[in-house]
């Protein structure tokens, strides 16, 4: 780690927004440990209390950006300081489209629990989300701890969320196929499939800051795409 | 990926005007600079950044001879501009600061009028064949200066009355009139407020299409803002010597990332 500044009010600015951003790591991931539980469960109640607590994410969001304009302002940080400040506005929309796409699994909770369970599925989106919120986790430990190496072990895990997206993409189809009734639920489903994926996204980008932050260079986007569902078959 | 940059930063030329090798200075028993070397290029802002004492001021001065001046100083190495020597012997220090202008930290206006303070290096080195010839220099000192418009009804009047931004602009103007090819300045905006260090970098970066410029600045914004390249010196080393926009994004050397960002003084 660096040396503390001079000014020793720089770094207690930079810490403290850097704590913002862990405390809405740590509420993100709740959110989407949640939102999948109480979709496996059919527990309105909890879905509903992952929208509510969606605002205080979104909240934070605009506290860290206020903050990180203002350290811009007054401080005008150079080199890590810099790259510090860019990656908190960046980690916390990251961390902010998360939780929206967990309250919008939450809301689909509430609509699939009025209907006939398709088999198998909610498991298969809760061992989904619970990957995520596994390679969020890791990507904020990778932040706190200025680690490239974790951070570039959680971009490459993105795959295995994309071949689970395929997976599941490809069973919604076969059911919806087999009985058109289980249309509306499928497309419910598949949506929830696909935030999930995306959301897998959000951390590796966040993941991607780490390493900018640690090396001044954002990694190359060669890395493999599991996501095949967009490709002709 | 190269032509969507912001290439406000571009350099003309990558010719190398003033060349200095494994340079040492001493006072005395004092080792004040140690194995600098350094390729300063033409037609391009280089700023020399450094906490007090590293040695960037002294170094500033190696490239005109001002240390020659102080007794218990003495330069090793070689400094070459245009590949000559400025240290040779046939080298005659007054005709080198001719060519090598130098700025300072406070305005020092000759206590003279405007028009003499410009006019007095033309006329001692003589640069000008006649009245006319003078006129013309000095008011196109006093123009790149960026001070002509404020002072061309006055130009008898003495230099010493005008406010702390414009004598300094006077001061580039007078170093400018004897048209040398390297401009030094030694902290040139510490002694200004916020309007008129504006003024004087905006002429830097205007000077730059003629000239190599060198500036030794305490602020590092002010390095950031004006410079094409940045040293960065500390306890008379040459840490790191590289785009400036490398050096305040991401320096290569912990001291200059420690340094930039408020770290160590």
């Amino acid at each position: 780690m660096h040396d503390k500044h001079i000014a020793s009010a720089f770094d207690r600015d930079l810490e403290a927004i850097q704590a913002q951003i862990m405390k809405m790591g740590g509420l993100v991931e709740n959110a989407i440990l949640e939102a999948a539980i109480s979709l496996e469960t059919r527990d309105e109640e909890r879905a509903e209390a992952v929208r509510v607590a969606d605002k205080a994410i979104d909240a934070l969001e605009e506290t860290i950006n206020e903050e990180a304009a203002r350290v811009i302002a007054l401080r005008a940080p150079a080199a890590i300081d810099l790259r510090v400040v860019l990656s908190v506005i960046k980690v916390s929309a990251n961390l902010e489209r998360i939780g929206d796409y967990a309250k919008n699994l939450a809301k689909r909770t509430g609509v699939l629990s009025q209907m006939e369970p398709v088999n198998g599925s909610a498991g298969a989106l809760r061992r989904m989300a619970k990957e995520v919120e596994g390679m969020l986790k890791d990507a904020l430990d990778a932040y706190v701890a200025r680690d490239a190496e974790l951070a570039q072990d959680v971009i490459d895990r993105d795959i295995q969320v994309d071949q689970m997206y395929n997976a599941l993409f490809r069973e919604f189809l076969t059911f919806m196929m087999e009985d058109p009734s289980n249309i509306t639920a499928c497309m419910h489903l598949h949506f929830i499939a696909k935030n999930i994926e995306r959301m897998g996204d959000h951390v590796t980008s966040i993941a991607e800051q780490v390493v900018y932050l640690v090396t001044g260079a954002i990694p190359d986007e060669a890395r493999a795409k599991g996501d095949k569902t967009s490709l002709p078959s | 990926m190269n032509d969507m940059r912001i290439v406000e930063r571009k350099v003309d030329t990558n010719e190398v005007k003033i060349a200095a090798k494994d340079v040492q200075v001493y006072y005395g028993d004092n080792h004040a600079i140690k194995d600098v070397s350094v390729e300063i290029e033409d037609k391009t802002v280089t700023a020399f950044i450094g906490p007090s004492g590293c040695g960037k001021s002294t170094f500033l001065r190696c490239i005109n001879r001002m240390n020659d001046t102080i007794d218990v100083c003495r330069v090793v190495g070689d400094i070459m501009i245009d590949g000559e020597d400025i240290y040779d012997p046939k080298v005659d220090p007054v005709q080198l600061r001719a060519k090598v202008g130098m700025v300072f930290q406070k305005p020092n206006p000759f206590p003279k009028s405007i028009y003499d303070n410009v006019a007095y290096g033309p006329k001692i080195h003589g640069l000008a064949k006649n009245k006319a010839d003078l006129d013309n220099i000095v008011e196109n000192a006093l123009r790149r200066g960026a001070i002509w418009d404020e002072v061309k009804d006055r130009l008898h009047a003495p230099g010493t009355g005008l406010s702390g931004g414009q004598q300094q602009r006077l001061c580039i103007a007078r170093a400018i009139a004897t048209e040398p090819e390297v401009l030094l300045m030694d902290e040139p905006c510490s002694a200004l407020d916020p309007i008129a260090t504006a003024q004087v970098e905006e002429l830097i970066d205007d000077l730059r299409k003629s000239y190599s410029v060198v500036i030794v600045t305490h602020s590092m914004q002010q390095a950031a803002r004006v410079s094409q390249k940045t040293a960065f010196f500390h306890l008379g080393h040459l840490v790191e010597y590289g785009e400036t926009t490398t050096i305040f994004t991401n320096p290569v050397d912990p001291r200059t990332e420690s340094y930039i960002t408020g770290r160590i003084g």
